[in-house]
């Protein structure tokens, strides 16, 4: 058949991969994919982009976003930084994934971490997110655009990110509201009355 | 066995290379550099410069070719740029249009 | 479950807890707490239970509701019946297809991109 392709273990690709069929992936492709079948990106594969099709399956590493239009399943050994949105999302045991994960119909995390104890712990993913453009990328002439080298939303957020108008986004720094100790009390009195 | 195959419905714009034998299918316009064989199926349409040890073109190429080994252009197969190669073949009903370099 | 009984502690169904819970030992929760759990020992919210706060174990199941994030020493299973909403950090995040998730997740890990990189000319 020829609708299936293969980008062998030796093999890499400096931009964008798009079409029809399947996809499976054992070398490493430095740029977007996107087609209308399978991805496999097998244990050798490495992918630094965003990943669209019908059904992903990471054993490799991607560096990047993932669609499934059906189902992401990231396997043991499989490593992502991205954020991940699928109608169905497995990870096994023994897979890594740092982002944002989403099925269909959930609503989104605030931008921010849910948690703001939590935001002095995450200085790690400085490491990876603003990793240093491809020399390959910068040398090609028709290289593909910077924008799937930008550092995860994930990450801190960048000064910059925060003078941006404020309405574009979600307000990232909320606290999260006082949920416990307010409705606590309330249903607690509620209770009490009710016994009686 | 190909270690890349390029399938019909796929197309890269970049640069693909590698250290092993690359069939093409769909459609490439880019660069395309591997130290073994490269296949452009009937159906390929390449933009590209291609190097590797030999070349076969059944399908579309246009963009420089060097091959360490050969290059064969088949029947109904087209390259339009210059050929850098030992030994080369062009089949009847194939076409080309460029230069031949045999001194490599 | 081979846990003695003295260690196990489990909220029923039909419990309803409205604040914090600490201490040791096994955990399963099968109704609703609405506060932050912390417990020492394996923290387990059932098909149908939830939990509206955040939980801290030394592993988690999820196979009820959690809205709020989790924390474990070690694994945090996320099984295909759960809906979660928060952030998950454990030694282990895994999630079982056909759950319902919105969570964000802190692993920290390298990615090897290696040296390749630099081999296209």
């Amino acid at each position: 058949m020829g609708e299936s392709s293969v980008i062998g273990a030796s093999t890499v690709v400096s931009g964008h991969v798009r079409g029809e069929g399947s996809l499976e992936i054992l070398g490493r492709i430095e740029g977007d994919v996107t087609v209308t079948g399978e991805v496999v990106v097998g244990a050798s594969g490495r992918v630094r982009g965003t990943v669209s099709g019908t059904q992903l399956t990471i054993s490799g590493q991607v560096q990047g976003d993932l669609r499934g239009s059906e189902v992401v399943l990231i396997e043991r050994g499989g490593r992502v930084a991205g954020d991940i949105a699928s109608p169905r999302i497995g990870i096994a045991p023994g897979a890594f994934v740092r982002g944002h994960v989403q099925t269909d119909g959930e609503a989104a995390l605030p931008a921010a971490s849910a948690s703001a104890t939590n935001a002095q712990r995450r200085p790690t993913i400085a490491r990876v997110a603003p990793a240093p453009l491809p020399a390959s990328l910068l040398k090609a002439p028709h290289k593909a655009e910077p924008r799937k080298l930008e550092p995860m939303r994930a990450a801190n957020p960048a000064p910059a990110e925060a003078e941006a108008p404020r309405a574009a986004k979600p307000e990232p720094r909320r606290p999260p509201p006082p949920v416990i100790p307010v409705l606590g009390k309330g249903i607690k009195a509620k209770k009490k009355k009710g016994r009686e | 066995m190909a270690g890349t195959v390029i399938g019909e419905g796929l197309t890269i714009e970049g640069d693909i290379t590698g250290d092993e034998e690359i069939v093409i299918h769909g459609k490439l316009r880019g660069r395309l550099t591997t130290t073994d064989a490269v296949t452009v199926g009937s159906g390929a349409i390449v933009g590209a410069d291609i190097t590797g040890t030999s070349l076969s073109v059944a399908g579309q190429v246009t963009g420089d070719v060097t091959a360490s080994e050969r290059v064969d252009i088949q029947a109904g197969g087209k390259l339009v740029g210059d050929i850098k190669a030992a030994r080369f073949t062009i089949a009847d009903g194939a076409s080309f249009k460029g230069n031949v370099d045999m001194e490599i | 479950m081979n846990r003695s009984q003295h260690e196990l502690s489990v909220l029923g169904p039909a419990t309803r807890v409205t604040g914090r819970i600490n201490g040791a030992g096994a955990l399963r929760v099968e109704g609703s707490v609405k506060g932050d759990v912390s417990v020492h020992g394996e923290t387990e919210i059932a098909d149908g239970g939830s939990v509206e706060g955040n939980l801290h174990g030394d592993t988690i199941e999820i196979s009820g509701k959690l809205l709020g994030d989790a924390e474990a020493e070690g694994a945090i299973a996320v099984r295909s019946s759960a809906h979660v909403r928060g952030q998950l950090r454990g030694a282990e995040v895994s999630i079982e297809p056909g759950a319902r998730v919105s969570v964000r997740l802190e692993t920290e890990f390298e990615l090897d991109f290696g040296a390749q990189r630099r081999a296209v000319r």
